[in-house]
């Protein structure tokens, strides 16, 4: 994985200082609240219903098990014992203190972290593909060109005071697995007409209050135009996306307005000018970064079984929560952060520690985090699965339910951000309470819940199968149900089936739209497929004729 | 007179922003672009025999200065609020586009938490908010030695470190 070299690690600790005198100046009451605000929001300090909220980079989800012992510690020392993953392959401490936060801050930077604009209008970030560099199907590993960008975007002295925030995707996979076409930037690594490397790029993807798929702004953008393209994009950004109002301030709204034929000549003349300018990558620059993330040194392994003669728990468990690896004898763990009692995303301390242990042990010491709110172990021998997944049982993180009902995406919701509308920890709860029988759940097949407290789509419920939106009505907490979104492969947004179902009624209305597909489904075909083949009526008919 | 930075020093400035100041019997002014533009293309100056500079607004357009770049001294670039951040663009396109030499201010909401950045985009003064002290934003300037992308002063092409021999920090 990259290793920060003294530019990095000065630049980080700068950063520290900086903050360490910011917070200490609006302690000191030299700063309000309004100008401090956008100081700590680009340092990922939020202030939430009940505490301060920090949330972590983690750059295209690569973490060493160092790193994570040390995510492990500030929870310990300055948190509650635990830390959420969130849907950026970011992580989130909910109950820090203001006045600690800098210090966390410092802690981190000796492993090679930071918080660097993680919120606030600026480019937050960049989030990859979480089977980068092992995915049978990938075309390049987008890593190297995510932390290209990672140096490229922080503290970016142009794009700090954007309209609004920016979020950057990255695959390398034709099966997107980063959500890209929700992100204001989706980049798909592509091979030209003469094999060469370079993007397909999007732009004005998003979810929030107005859900919209990105649009190919570029067929293929050769790699080493990659930053001068990306800065063309902004540019335009900065100069016309609307600031008169917050919901009209992503650049969505702005490719809408202008249309992505308009929008894409700004792009291009703007980069004309500046195309061949130190923007430009050089081979070496690349194939420095690419010097990064070399393939491990495998050893020689045939595939084998490792179901041969086990139990039918860990059978289960390797069937759904272990993943194809480009070389034989491999295979990538994803490590289940979707316990039935706990909000999805959590981890507690002793699950981090022991599990950077096994990491380090059975794997090849790094982990990834996935923007489904998983971990994962991606190098793991075929001959050592059953010694993993022992481990991750031991740790209650083996929960066999990837690409199940119950591998919900979860929001913080109203428990935790002053945002919210309504909660969304509550209803994972109700569903993993509704949903306990295992074999219906895997008859089921691959469905993908996503929730949201609020309109703000945290929880991406527009490109759930089955999406979960809360709202508000006069005070209470209501739900709305959307169905066949996607963010892989062929993207779309949910279709709302009706109105919004009271708290009490969620699970037992996904249970009737379940019915509704174990009906209708034909042979193999998934809850999507069938969706998109049969349409939202029939789901609508059984979920409100019961009402009348 | 109002203190400003320029150059990394506190100087008085002589210069009156006309609209917002009392400017008669001035003999230096700053005009808002549609003014200035008048002045330059024959018509007569609001405060007649001053030297006459620009101010822009987040939405005007910069290169509508280009014929005049090499005989304007002062170009000020207003930020309405600390969130505005258009004029980041338009100083970059005044300094590296069209090659702008002279006084380059950044006033309005402009905080001694965002003069870094603005130097880096070429800003050399700031006519700083209302109660910002000046000694600590000078300092400010140098809060970052390193930086990753190309930009005004000293920390240029810092992604070129192929052949750097960057040692790792441990």
């Amino acid at each position: 994985m990259y290793r920060y070299d003294n530019i990095d690690q000065t630049l980080v600790a700068e950063r520290v200082a900086q903050f360490r005198d910011q917070t200490r100046r609006f302690l000191a009451g030299e700063l309000s609240e309004d100008e401090f605000k956008p100081l700590r929001l680009r340092n990922g300090l939020y202030i939430q219903t009940h505490a301060p909220m920090l949330r972590v980079a983690i750059p295209y989800g690569l973490l060493s098990s160092r790193q994570l012992r040390m995510l492990a510690h500030l929870a310990r020392k300055y948190d509650r014992d635990y830390g959420h993953f969130t849907t950026r392959q970011n992580l989130q401490y909910n109950w820090p203190k203001l006045e600690d936060v800098p210090d966390m801050l410092a802690d981190l930077a000796t492993v090679e972290m930071h918080a660097i604009q993680t919120s606030g209008n600026c480019i937050r970030n960049t989030t990859a593909d979480h089977f980068a560099g092992i995915a049978p199907d990938e075309v390049d590993d987008p890593r190297p060109y995510c932390e290209i960008i990672r140096q490229w975007s922080t503290v970016h002295p142009e794009f700090n005071y954007l309209p609004r925030k920016f979020k950057i995707a990255v695959t390398g996979s034709p099966a997107d697995r980063a959500a890209s076409e929700v992100h204001d930037i989706g980049l798909h690594l592509k091979r030209g007409p003469d094999g060469e490397i370079g993007f397909e790029v999007l732009v004005g993807g998003g979810l929030g209050r107005t859900p919209i798929i990105g649009k190919v702004i570029c067929d293929f953008l050769p790699r080493e135009h990659l930053l001068s393209y990306l800065e063309a994009i902004l540019r335009i950004y900065n100069q016309e996306g609307r600031r008169d109002n917050i919901y009209k301030a992503r650049i969505k709204i702005l490719v809408k307005a202008l249309g992505i034929e308009a929008f894409r000549e700004a792009v291009e003349a703007e980069w004309a000018l500046i195309r061949d300018s130190g923007l430009k990558l050089e081979v070496a620059e690349i194939e420095r970064m690419r010097s990064f993330f070399v393939p491990l040194p495998y050893e020689t392994l045939a595939d084998i079984d490792p179901t041969t003669g086990r139990e039918p728990a860990f059978v289960a468990w390797y069937r759904h929560n272990t993943r194809a690896h480009k070389v034989p004898g491999y295979r990538a763990v994803i490590v289940s952060l979707k316990a039935p009692d706990i909000a999805p995303g959590d981890i507690t301390a002793t699950q981090m520690d022991e599990l950077a242990d096994l990491a380090d042990r059975l794997s090849s010491g790094q982990l990834r985090a996935t923007h489904d709110q998983n971990l994962i172990l991606a190098e793991v021998r075929q001959q050592d699965l059953y010694e993993v997944w022992q481990g991750l049982v031991a740790l209650t993180l083996a929960t066999p339910n990837i690409g199940t009902l119950t591998d919900m995406i979860c929001c913080p919701g109203l428990d935790f951000c002053s945002l919210a509308n309504a909660s969304s920890i509550s209803i994972a709860k109700q569903i993993n309470d509704r949903f306990t029988d295992v074999d219906y759940l895997y008859d089921l097949g691959h469905i993908e819940v996503k929730m949201s407290g609020c309109m703000n789509a945290c929880g991406h419920h527009h490109v759930g199968h089955i999406g979960i939106l809360g709202v508000d009505k006069r005070g209470e907490e209501w739900y709305q149900i959307t169905l066949g979104g996607s963010a892989s492969g062929i993207s779309s947004l949910g279709t709302v089936i009706g109105p919004s179902v009271s708290k009490a009624d969620v699970a037992e209305t996904i249970a009737k739209i379940l019915d509704v597909y174990v009906a209708e489904r034909q042979e193999e075909e998934s809850f999507l497929d069938a969706f998109r083949r049969i349409g939202v009526q029939p789901f609508s008919e059984r979920v409100y004729a019961a009402n009348h | 007179m109002r203190q400003i930075i320029k150059d990394r020093q506190v100087v008085a400035d002589d210069w009156t922003y006309v609209g917002k100041e009392e400017a008669a019997g001035a003999t230096r002014v700053v005009l808002p672009l549609a003014d200035y533009l008048a002045v330059r293309a024959g018509g007569e100056s609001p405060v007649p025999g001053a030297q006459v500079a620009v101010s822009l607004l987040p939405a005007d357009d910069e290169q509508a200065l280009k014929p005049y770049l090499a005989d304007l001294p002062l170009i000020v670039v207003e930020f309405p609020s600390t969130a505005e951040g258009r004029g980041y663009t338009q100083a970059r396109l005044l300094r590296e586009r069209m090659g702008f030499q002279g006084e380059l201010r950044a006033a309005g909401g402009v905080r001694l938490d965002q003069v870094f950045l603005l130097a880096r985009c070429g800003f050399n003064a700031f006519d700083l908010a209302v109660g910002e002290k000046l000694e600590p934003a000078i300092a400010e300037l140098e809060r970052f030695s390193v930086a990753y992308q190309d930009g005004a002063g000293p920390l240029t092409h810092p992604r070129r470190r192929y052949d750097t021999g960057a040692s790792s920090a441990r």
